[in-house]
């Protein structure tokens, strides 16, 4: 492979990770090319581009999901490259055969990769076979019920159930107990299908109180590869991620050597190129389980760039020209701490209910040691036909105590009006006596929410803000002139709020 | 202008005079002085003696929702100068499920006519890839059920009724 290098790379995919794949093309004097939906016409990573095609109607399958329509773009706009984020087509060995086939190059790994970790239970034996363990479980699919039964008789209760084809918490479903399996299995395989077109299941043990720990890898095509050390990732809701960190406060400078080269050893056996992510399980006694590999770039990458000083997509784009990785291990190092909050576009007053809407008022915060990966802006709709995810809030110091008192400063100065968001919620994580002692496990945010209720802002201030506006108002209302345009535009803008304010419960 | 005010379980008798940015509130007969600015766009930076405070404002149907950096909470008003009141919640009388967001029906649990209790799932409404179950605001008899499966619905529709 020569080294080339690219003059316009497409970018298949939306919201914050397009405006990151772009901010990275913009560097490196590249093109970029954007793709959007109908729903995503005033988009930021549109605005932002170089160039934008439109791929289709809203639903993703019908225009993000659609190979055929990305590689038109892809064409019709003469990108070299194609850059798919993660999600959407990020993990489809199809579309990456796709694009090698039509010689778009695709910056990720090779198809053959892809397809081989895709399917969960051959990355599984894959794993074993490079002498990293596994979580204990099945190593194929198994088609009925009673051998799943039997399977789970043999690896012991509580038992995960999982799509073999999965990834993002679906087709996921925790049995306690030899009663739940009908049902459980049942539910698993609808979702699986309905996710990924493919309803095979395995089987994995249910560790107690497991921690998530991820660690983040660079091969280029001539053979060399580098971890980047780990990403703590054990603060989730409903199996997704919430709030991320590296380095993880718990893992030790031997178990980090040890995770990094089984990671090393599984890449090297699958001749893995560009960036991914191998996630572990590490139970109570610290001892990591192979969970799966993300064969792309991950949400929270950021939380590792800022401590290894490395751009991840910079390098994704350079392995993905030809280039040798430009470090070896013996560079690397972790300096300081670094913390990432996704910032969602839910509310966590109501069990994280989806609050799309107009985004009325926003200030993202700023100062020493904050970054902020937004893929939207003030006056932006966000929709209603895409993840919530809305930004990423980053922040870095010299310690993790530190890390924490900036990100406690950065959320309290990030102002979102409009909707509903998760920065409340991160108020209370970020308070909490065990994310600030580093105990953490994947069932912290059930605890949080069960314990916990949000602390009561000053409510006479609420008070005196809410009667001064009623005043104002009636003021205004009885001066006819009315207020001048403008003037009143802080209040009646929240009509389309009102909108999105529907909320159960008793009325007349 | 006085108004009686709610607000997550407190209630106040609030009294507002001045103009211009610069108000006197009397708050269950406690005087405060206020100086208001606008601060872009829904917010308002109100300083109560000498603290400040930064505040999202917005009209949220005949409430205000009021942000702090860390929560927001809604507070009704009622003029006590007209003699109007707050209207608490009724327990009593028809109950209304409405669809919080916009999205899809996938699933219908129940039907009209079924007796259904307190935070049984009725519908399954999918918005930005997730599904939510909406249950029931209080149990009863479900007399309505407005809505099917793979319908698209707005915020704010009526779903269902339970009488």
């Amino acid at each position: 492979m020569t080294t080339r290098r690219f003059a316009k790379v497409l970018v298949a995919n939306r919201g914050e990770i397009a405006v990151r794949v772009i901010r990275a093309c913009r560097e490196l004097g590249i093109r970029s090319v954007a793709i959007y939906s109908e729903a995503d016409r005033s988009a930021l990573h549109v605005r932002l581009a170089d160039e934008a095609l439109g791929v289709g109607p809203a639903p993703s399958r019908e225009s993000y999901l659609r190979i055929d329509r990305v590689l038109e773009a892809a064409r019709s706009s003469g990108a070299d490259a194609i850059h798919p984020g993660y999600g959407f087509l990020a993990e489809n060995a199809d579309f990456a055969r796709a694009c090698e086939a039509a010689g778009v190059v695709f910056i990720g790994p090779r198809s053959e990769t892809i397809a081989l970790m895709g399917e969960k239970t051959s990355a599984r034996r894959e794993a074993k076979a490079a002498g990293v363990p596994v979580v204990p479980g099945t190593l194929e699919p198994i088609a009925d019920e009673a051998g799943i039964a039997r399977a789970a008789e043999a690896i012991g209760f509580p038992v995960m159930l999982k799509a073999a084809a999965g990834g993002g918490g679906k087709g996921l479903r925790l049995v306690a107990a030899p009663g739940e399996l009908g049902s459980a299995l049942a539910r698993a395989r609808s979702e699986a299908k309905g996710a990924f077109g493919d309803d095979r299941v395995y089987l994995e043990k249910a560790l107690l109180r497991p921690r998530h720990i991820e660690i983040q890898v660079l091969a280029d095509a001539h053979g060399n590869a580098v971890h980047l050390f780990e990403r703590e990732c054990s603060i989730q809701r409903r199996h997704q991620k919430v709030v991320e960190e590296s380095p993880s406060p718990f893992v030790s400078p031997q178990l980090r050597e040890r995770m990094g080269e089984m990671a090393l050893a599984l890449v090297k056996r699958v001749g893995y190129v560009n960036a991914g992510t191998l996630e572990f399980l590490v139970d109570t006694a610290g001892e990591p389980h192979f969970l799966e590999m993300n064969t792309r770039l991950q949400v929270e990458h950021p939380v590792t760039e800022m401590v290894t000083g490395v751009d991840l997509v910079r390098l994704q784009i350079r392995i993905a020209e030809g280039d040798v990785l430009p470090l070896r291990q013996a560079d690397l190092a972790q300096r300081g701490h670094a913390i990432e909050c996704r910032v969602y576009a839910e509310d966590p007053d109501q069990g994280f209910l989806p609050s799309p809407g107009r985004i009325t008022a926003l200030r993202a915060p700023g100062g020493p040691g904050v970054r902020d990966d937004s893929g939207v802006y003030e006056g932006y709709e966000v929709p209603v036909h895409y993840d919530s995810l809305v930004s990423k809030l980053v922040t870095w110091a010299e310690t993790r105590a530190a890390a924490i008192e900036r990100m406690r400063r950065a959320v309290s100065e990030y102002r979102v009006l409009g909707i509903r968001t998760t920065l409340p919620f991160f108020e209370r994580v970020l308070r909490h006596p065990a994310f600030v002692a580093g105990d953490l496990d994947t069932g912290f945010v059930a605890r949080l929410l069960e314990e916990s209720a949000p602390p009561a802002p000053p409510l006479d201030v609420a008070i005196a803000a809410a009667a001064i506006a009623a005043y104002e108002e009636r003021r205004r209302a009885r001066s006819q002139s009315g207020p001048p345009a403008g003037s009143g535009s802080a209040w009646s803008a929240t009509g389309r709020r009102e909108a999105h304010a529907a909320r159960l419960g008793t009325s007349g | 202008m006085i108004y009686d005010a709610s607000v997550s379980g407190r209630s106040a008798r609030v009294e507002v005079r001045g103009g211009a940015g610069r108000y006197t509130l009397r708050i269950d007969g406690t005087a405060i002085e206020v100086s208001v600015s606008d601060a872009g766009p829904g917010y308002r930076s109100l300083l109560i003696g000498a603290t400040s405070h930064e505040l999202g404002v917005e009209r949220e149907g005949d409430a205000y929702r009021v942000s702090f950096p860390g929560a927001s909470v809604v507070v009704t008003l009622a003029e006590t100068a007209r003699g109007g009141a707050t209207l608490a919640p009724r327990e009593q009388g028809p109950s209304r499920l409405t669809a919080p967001m916009p999205g899809r029906i996938v699933r219908v649990l129940s039907s009209a006519g079924a007796d259904v209790v307190a935070g049984q799932g009725l519908v399954v409404i999918e918005a930005m890839k997730m599904e939510n179950e909406l249950r029931a605001p209080r149990g009863g008899r479900l007399t309505e059920l407005l809505v099917r499966e793979g319908q698209a619905v707005e915020a704010g529709a009526l779903l269902a009724v339970v009488g």
